[in-house]
């Protein structure tokens, strides 16, 4: 089964390979049977990579310690699914499951487009293939999953060794969200490749238009989408599993993970600009080449070991390959811009400062200022021992400084954007539109002052989420109005309604409201308290309202681990009020104790409290409580983020169109149409506003 | 009379046993059923405890949020105690946080800090991210203020539109850009 699984591997490698040089000898050629054969030859690339993944599955669930790779990352007591995701839990499965979720992404692009575009799609498989031979050798040559165990004898012969037992998977990746995660992540940076893909070969193609835009919208939405459900995912999973009471600590991982997300947030954004205007083409193609370059990048941090962090493989020479890779792409990707500039030129140029393009404009700005602050500190560390040869640390509160004030920055721009009209705005339409969100945004943060909120920050961040909250819901309620005054329907069907007219539009706008849960979340973090202290059975310890009392202190065990598990009863105000089992295991294959955190969770306050054990100083029993408040909005941010995205990825519902001439106006001018008869004029104008 | 006398007085002393004992006991009791509190006992200790990092070398926490995971015990690890004791016989000593960090840094390099210090070369990497956007800033504010004046310099040309015309060609238009 080994040598069916390498043997996969390899004809998909070669499969790679072909598809790459039988489709560029098809555009030079224009030969349309080398193109076909090409594309046939990159969609095979999926199949023949499905069977080598299959095959290193059916390994792990048969327990065959035969393969090194099988042998250090499952063992026969690990529950089904663990198996499942044993595949990713290591350098060498997780690059093969980066080369399957690829080869499924160049699939469907290639099937789904297989009789659209045809001047177009050539390059597009070429670029794919590209790639896809890059994850490929390191599949077959570098870092393969099939190396099998065993030696020659004296006689030179051959032979395998199976180990009865497997050293058995880390304990920190046995936990349900393990099994998404990375799964969601990969989707995310391997998604960005399709866009890439396309923009490369419409760069290369000198494809007229704005058509490859309109094709990688859903795809760069798509693998935006899953990025942002892996990043939340890896977030809770800290949060839950890790034990120390955050969800983010700026680590190289977690930041490599974030920078394209921010690249790709920026060319969601400043694609629009392109679409209406004919504007930012340089701009939106260099953005897709950075995001994907900062996939590869992202990976080549991870994986080569030259930042520390505690997610990070194990350090090999595996770097060398990303660095390479890297700098191919890099050239090819500047020669392309270089030799087809001129075909990039924008159709429009800005008409005011004050309008939604120039708030695009610095919206990119902002993201990529964010993105560089985030590259800059995991880097740094590293530039600093290069020049001067100390090694230093840039923690969480070197990101925090320099990206806070970012952040909120961006969350106003997410208040003012969809305020503004397209073109120009005028001062009047301005204060209309602005001043009464961002009065009550004041008086909410003035509230709260006298309350005892004093942290500035999250100040701020209060009155700019009050603020961006009702500028959401004023493009919600005038819409609305509109179309419930002329439909004679209610205000929440006439909401329906307006949605499925633009979904882009108002997918959007519910992105924007749970980007701003997040951010409320984010900024509960300045009231956050925790008490660690020793706790035998019969003490308890208080930590905000809450007294948390030690029952006792229990053992528990089955195949996989055994367990010490404190059970504790919370009170408030004198009455209980819960009970809590925080535990700690000690995984008995890997010889490894792990934390589970007892969590209470409410939308405002979350008790997290942890058993560190017993106390190596005293051998009494040692618990961490904490108190987080808002996290749970985080959460619940990022599910509104993931439903306002698919809620973008619909289709229109299409208004009836009532054509008038009709004076130019505009929602972002806030000239709501009173009467019906304007109505026809207006609503489809408004229907297409992004 | 005499012997009333020593009966009170040994009740009495019985019962000033008993109190004495049960004090005790409670206390006993209350200090033995007390929790211990950990280490760091005031905020500025705390404070300090999450600016310098463990240096055990396998983690990559602060001291005074280590809770090294996949170890014996998920709590600060031994390095990480020893740097928060020192940090806790410091403060009580009256050292600055200055004074206290330099001595950390003397002692386990410049790394030991969580963040760079604003010194040498590491103002580049306080600056850079906070200098970039600004150059970047200006520089689009420049261009877009040249765009906006050729805007504004540009000729109307071509015959007039008719607003039906115009309104057919905005819809044409949106309607591709919404596919």
């Amino acid at each position: 089964m080994d040598v069916f699984g390498s043997f996969a591997l390899l004809l998909a490698f070669l499969a790679a390979v072909y598809a790459f040089g039988a489709g560029i000898a098809g555009i030079l050629t224009r030969r349309a049977l080398l193109t076909k054969s090409a594309r046939n030859a990159g969609m095979a690339v999926f199949g023949l990579v499905t069977l080598a993944v299959a095959s290193l599955e059916y390994f792990f669930f048969t327990d065959n310690f035969s393969l090194a790779y099988v042998a250090s990352h499952s063992n026969r007591a690990l529950p089904a699914f663990y198996k499942f995701a044993a595949l990713w839990a290591g350098q060498e499965g997780s690059l093969l499951w980066w080369s399957w979720l690829l080869s499924v992404y160049a699939f469907l692009a290639l099937f789904l487009n297989r009789k659209r575009h045809p001047e177009l799609m050539p390059y597009v498989g070429v670029t794919l293939a590209g790639v896809q031979i890059f994850f490929l050798t390191l599949n077959n040559f570098v870092a393969t999953p099939f190396k099998v165990l065993g030696g020659a004898d004296a006689a030179g012969a051959m032979h395998v060794a199976r180990l009865s037992e497997g050293t058995g998977l880390t304990p920190l990746l046995q936990y349900p969200e393990m099994v998404i995660h990375p799964p969601m992540l990969y989707l995310g940076y391997t998604g960005f490749t399709v866009p890439f893909a396309f923009a490369l070969a419409a760069l290369l193609g000198r494809y007229p238009g704005e058509k490859w835009i309109h094709i990688t919208r859903r795809w760069t939405m798509v693998a935006w989408c899953f990025q942002t459900v892996g990043i939340m995912l890896g977030a809770h999973w800290a949060y839950s599993v890790l034990g120390w009471g955050g969800y983010w600590e700026w680590d190289p991982v977690e930041n490599a993970s974030l920078l394209p997300w921010i690249t790709g947030t920026a060319f969601l954004h400043s694609v629009m600009m392109q679409e209406k205007r004919g504007m930012m083409r340089v701009w939106n193609v260099w953005l897709v080449f950075t995001t994907f370059m900062l996939c590869i990048l992202g990976t080549f941090l991870t994986r080569a070991g030259i930042v520390s962090s505690v997610h990070a493989f194990a350090e090999s020479s595996i770097g060398g390959w990303f660095v390479g890779f890297l700098a191919v792409v890099l050239v090819v990707c500047f020669a392309a811009w270089w030799k087809n500039r001129d075909y990039l030129r924008s159709d429009n140029q800005l008409d005011s400062l004050v309008s939604r393009e120039s708030s695009f404009l610095f919206n990119n700005l902002i993201l990529l200022a964010a993105c560089f602050a985030v590259l800059w500190g995991t880097l740094f560390p590293v530039l600093s021992e290069w020049v001067t040869g100390n090694k230093i640390s840039v923690g969480p509160p070197f990101f925090n400084k320099v990206n806070i004030p970012i952040a909120l920055f961006l969350l106003f721009l997410t208040g003012v954007g969809p305020l503004l009209a397209w073109r120009k705005t005028s001062f009047d339409a301005l204060k209309r539109n602005f001043a009464w969100p961002l009065g009550i945004g004041i008086v909410a943060g003035a509230v709260a002052f006298v309350f005892g909120f004093r942290d500035f920050y999250a100040l701020i961040c209060l009155i700019l989420s009050v603020f961006v909250t009702l500028t959401i819901f004023s493009e919600f309620f005038r819409g609305a109005r509109v179309i419930a005054h002329r439909d004679g329907t209610n205000l929440l069907a006439a909401v329906g309604d307006l949605t499925m007219r633009n979904t882009r539009r108002y997918g959007g706008y519910v992105v924007h409201l749970g980007m701003v849960l997040i951010f409320i979340g984010i900024a509960g973090q300045a009231f956050n308290k925790d008490v660690q202290m020793e706790l035998s059975p019969g003490q308890s310890l208080s930590i905000g309202p809450y007294t948390i009392f030690c029952q006792n202190i229990d053992e528990v065990s089955n195949d996989n681990y055994q367990s010490e598990r404190a059970t504790l009863e919370v009170f408030r105000n004198g009455k209980s009020q819960m009970m809590l089992y925080p535990e700690r295991r000690f995984f008995i294959t890997s010889q490894i104790t792990q934390t589970v955190v007892a969590l209470q969770s409410s939308p405002l306050r979350d008790l997290y409290v942890v058993y560190d054990g017993r106390s190596p100083d005293t051998g009494k029993p040692e618990i961490h409580a904490h108190l987080n408040p808002l996290v749970k909005w985080i959460w619940f941010g990022g599910i509104v983020v993931v439903l306002g995205t698919g809620l973008a990825m619909l289709p229109n519902r299409r208004a009836v169109l009532v054509l008038r001439a009709a004076t130019e106006t505009s929602w972002g001018e806030g000239v709501a149409p009173e009467s019906p008869s304007a109505v026809g004029a207006v609503a489809p104008r408004a229907d297409t506003h992004d | 009379m005499t012997r009333i006398a020593g009966a009170t007085w040994n009740r009495r002393a019985a019962r000033a046993l008993v109190v004495v004992l049960g004090g005790l006991a409670s206390l006993v009791l209350t200090v033995s059923l007390a929790p211990e509190l950990h280490a760091q006992q005031t905020d500025r200790a705390k404070a300090l405890g999450k600016r310098v990092k463990c240096m055990c070398g396998g983690c990559n926490d602060t001291a005074g949020t280590c809770n090294h995971s996949g170890g014996a015990f998920a709590g600060p690890c031994d390095t990480a105690k020893a740097e928060l004791k020192e940090i806790d016989a410091r403060v009580a000593r009256g050292d600055s946080d200055d004074l206290i960090l330099q001595s950390f840094v003397q002692e386990y390099g410049p790394g030991v800090l969580i963040e760079p210090p604003k010194s040498g070369f590491n103002w580049v990497g306080w600056i850079t991210p906070v200098a970039v956007p600004i150059v970047a800033f200006f520089l689009v504010w420049q261009v877009v203020r040249r765009w906006h004046r050729r805007a504004a310099l540009a000729p109307a040309s071509g015959p007039p539109i008719l607003p039906d015309m115009l309104e057919r060609a905005r819809h044409e238009a949106d309607k591709e850009s919404d596919e």
